[in-house]
């Protein structure tokens, strides 16, 4: 059963201020996409893309231009939002400061006329999933970051909602407790199975936290897909450009020809990669288009490689793990080692990249180029 | 460029006291980070060599000569701060050459405009200098902030968390070319951050802040792979090393780790080294915490000889790898696997610690003791010396 399903949903802002309007004016433009019941879907997408709007459309916080929302089997597109039974949890709190925390947990039961047992009960149930059982009397001044935040969504799930929302709730923290948040979220959101609309812009989020991920950008839906279709086979330049840290190398490219085997050749750059078998049905001699392949799929030969020679740019040491930057014509293109030696600039190494891991992406459209299948 | 010197720096702020005892020495030519969490003081200190921030007591020294009463302006420091701090009526141009401009300098419009020809070729940003601020990308005005502060040709480079406004991924790609910028240009560089991965990878030295002390100092494989205490430890390396409270037992001409999971107890060989059994026997070694980072744990999910028995807490996805939360007795411990595994959460899983490659820190003062094989890092961050 879907937990939630948007058919065709459109969001145009009137801008009355403009005079002419531009297909830009669609902060949300067509966008489909079917959540299952107890599915944790993250809406991953820069700054403006829509999915914060996506989001308030689903709640009823913002009408719509055009289409349906569906929760469960219900049209929703009419109804109040209170009659909507979904749970919010923002950025922001919004915590009652003159509340204390089992207060504020309890105030949306209180607020339905709920039974006082029948609350406390529910509460005390909530608490300890949550970890909030030991701070229930403090008021929420007194709490951190992360405390706030659990009791948020304590907040948000004691009605047993159908659908869950979440605006970036874990943006507010430091480094060390959004980790441990993230840890948490996942593990809580397994145990209730509530179907779960999750927006972020942090990549990194959606990847450890969703079952799957629907990437927007400029109000479109670029590609929905589990964290492993994602990376592994991205829609298009912009979604392969996102998802990743540090992001794929993506270099313009042209293909050459030499006794019946195909290169990657690039601007400026002796470096010669083999095209994948798979794409020879595809490509030309000459043929222009990008190659990406991912800083992970760059390796560095051993002596006996045959490898490009090439020029060290750049080498961080961060530790876990070592990036070296290399120069190919203008771009730099990073690979990442757990090797635990030591390089510094100017060494040359012996450049290798797993060949069967490179993608194809079309220079003006960004769209993949795929191998043409029987 | 400058040698700058700290000798027993203190300053509070009323009842709080910012900076305990602060003593330190950034060489010539050097790229020296200040490391720690928030409020540690790091920044007090950079205010401190800048002039902005008068210390209680002890002196700053650039160049050996004593700078205590030379006011900011004359100290020829240049200062990047983590908002740009940019004029918003100017033109990039005119904000790269207003402090040229400016009484103290009065170069001439000449002179201005070579070397800010210079400063946007080093930037890469020679296509932006007729814009305005409000024109450019934030990484861009980053760039025009650095820039301004590069035409000046100053004793030292202070910059204050420069990339932290930057997303992900315009601050690592930003900071593999600070790194380019500042290893063409040879200057002297501190530079305040609470990242660890922007200190291991541009700090040829990082000092570790925390409540106005310096806990350590050193090259960041030093620090990694020898850290001076747990503290040290948690904060280099994300996600962050795993410690346990363990026992060193003697059995069978060896020495075992014993740990607690649960009501079980956990018995594991250690591999035989000289170095670690010298340390041991010197120190006369039973209670201590075992540091072990999530690179090093390795797992199964089915039981397996050597291994002990967890269970799953979490499996996230970080991109390329994998985090594995699992939980034993008290503990959660972090582990690195591969994505796209199919792992349950609360099922089973298997556990081995590669000792060798593990760290002892004192159970009491949480103090460094030793690592396996530290003849080989110790060799290692040797080398990375003058990298």
């Amino acid at each position: 059963m879907a937990g939630l399903t948007l058919n065709h949903l459109y969001k145009r802002y009137d801008n009355s201020g403009k005079k002419k309007k531009t297909k830009n004016d669609f902060a949300v433009k067509d966008l489909n996409l079917v959540c299952e019941q107890g599915e944790f879907v993250a809406l991953l997408g820069p700054s403006g893309c829509g999915k914060t709007t996506t989001l308030r459309m689903i709640a009823g916080l913002e009408e719509i231009t055009d289409g349906e929302i569906y929760i469960g089997e219900r049209l929703v597109n009419k109804l109040h939002p209170k009659d909507r039974n979904i749970g919010l949890a923002f950025e922001d709190y919004a915590m009652y400061p003159p509340l204390n925390v089992y207060e504020n947990v309890a105030f949306n039961l209180r607020a339905k006329g709920v039974d006082k047992n029948e609350i406390d009960k529910k509460v005390r149930e909530i608490a300890p999933l949550m970890q909030i059982n030991d701070i229930l009397d403090k008021m929420p001044v007194k709490l951190s970051g992360g405390q706030k935040q659990r009791v948020n969504i304590a907040r948000a799930i004691i009605r047993e909602p159908e659908l869950l929302l979440m605006d970036e709730p874990l943006s507010h923290l430091d480094g060390k407790a959004r980790q441990a948040m993230r840890t948490e979220i996942k593990r809580l959101i397994n145990k209730i199975k509530c179907t779960t609309v999750y927006v972020t812009h942090d990549q990194l989020e959606a990847m450890s936290l969703a079952d799957k991920i629907a990437i927007i950008n400029f109000g479109v839906l670029q590609q929905f897909g589990t964290p492993t279709e994602v990376y592994d086979d991205p829609a298009n330049e912009f979604v392969a450009s996102f998802i990743g840290e540090p992001p794929m190398n993506i270099l313009e490219t042209t293909i050459i020809s030499k006794e019946g085997t195909f290169f990657f050749t690039f601007e400026n750059s002796n470096l010669q990669i083999a095209v994948p078998k798979r794409y020879y049905s595809v490509v030309s001699d000459g043929f222009k288009c990008k190659m990406g392949v991912r800083p992970m799929d760059v390796l560095i030969g051993g002596p006996d490689s045959k490898g490009t020679p090439e020029e060290i740019a750049t080498f961080e040491n961060l530790g876990d793990e070592r990036r070296i930057g290399i120069h190919v014509g203008d771009v730099l293109m990073m690979l990442i080692t757990e090797d635990e030696k030591r390089y510094k600039r100017g060494d040359i190494i012996k450049l290798e990249v797993r060949e069967e891991k490179t993608h194809l992406f079309d220079i003006e459209t960004g769209d993949r180029i795929r191998e043409k299948t029987e | 460029m400058a040698e700058i010197k700290l000798e027993h720096v203190k300053k509070a702020f009323g009842k709080v006291q910012a900076l305990s005892d602060i003593t330190l020495d950034v060489k010539d030519k050097e790229f020296f980070v200040l490391f720690g969490p928030a409020g540690a003081g790091k920044t007090t200190i950079l205010n401190t060599i800048a002039g902005i921030t008068m210390p209680d007591e002890g002196t700053v020294k650039f160049d050996g000569k004593v700078m205590n009463l030379i006011d900011p302006a004359h100290r020829n420091v240049a200062m990047v701060f983590e908002n740009y701090a940019l004029y918003p009526q100017m033109t990039v141009y005119d904000n790269m050459a207003s402090a040229l401009r400016s009484k103290l300098y009065k170069t001439s419009e000449e002179e201005i405009k070579e070397r800010i020809a210079w400063a946007a070729k080093v930037m890469k940003m020679e296509n932006l200098l007729e814009r305005l601020p409000s024109q450019l990308s934030n990484g861009q005005k980053q760039r025009v902030a650095m820039g301004r502060a590069l035409v000046r040709t100053p004793n030292v480079f202070l910059m204050d968390e420069p990339l932290a406004h930057l997303d992900a991924k315009l601050r690592n790609s930003m900071r593999t070319e600070l790194k380019e910028m500042q290893a063409n240009l040879g200057s002297t560089c501190i530079y305040v951050t609470h990242d660890f991965m922007e200190a291991m990878a541009l700090g040829d030295r990082i000092a570790i802040i925390n409540e106005g002390n310096i806990v350590q100092i050193g090259t960041g494989d030093e620090i990694y792979y020898m850290p001076c205490n747990e503290f040290t430890a948690s904060l280099m390396g994300d996600p962050q090393i795993n410690i346990f409270k363990a026992r060193i037992i003697e059995e069978a001409g060896g020495y075992s780790i014993l740990f607690a999971v649960g009501e079980d107890a956990v018995n594991l060989p250690l591999p035989k080294d000289a170095g670690i059994y010298k340390a041991i026997k010197e120190n006369g070694l039973e209670y201590v915490d075992l540091g072990i980072r999530p690179q090093n744990v390795k797992y199964a999910f089915e039981p397996t000889e050597g291994y002990f028995k967890a269970s799953v807490y979490s499996y996230e996805s970080i991109g390329n790898k994998s985090v594995i939360v699992a939980e034993c007795g008290d503990y959660q411990l972090r582990m690195i696997a591969p994505n796209g595994l199919n792992v349950a959460i609360d099922s089973d899983v298997y556990i081995r610690f590669e000792l060798d490659r593990s760290i002892l820190f004192d159970e009491n003062t949480k103090k460094y003791i030793v690592r396996y094989d530290e003849e080989n890092f110790k060799a290692l961050a040797n080398n990375s010396e003058g990298k």
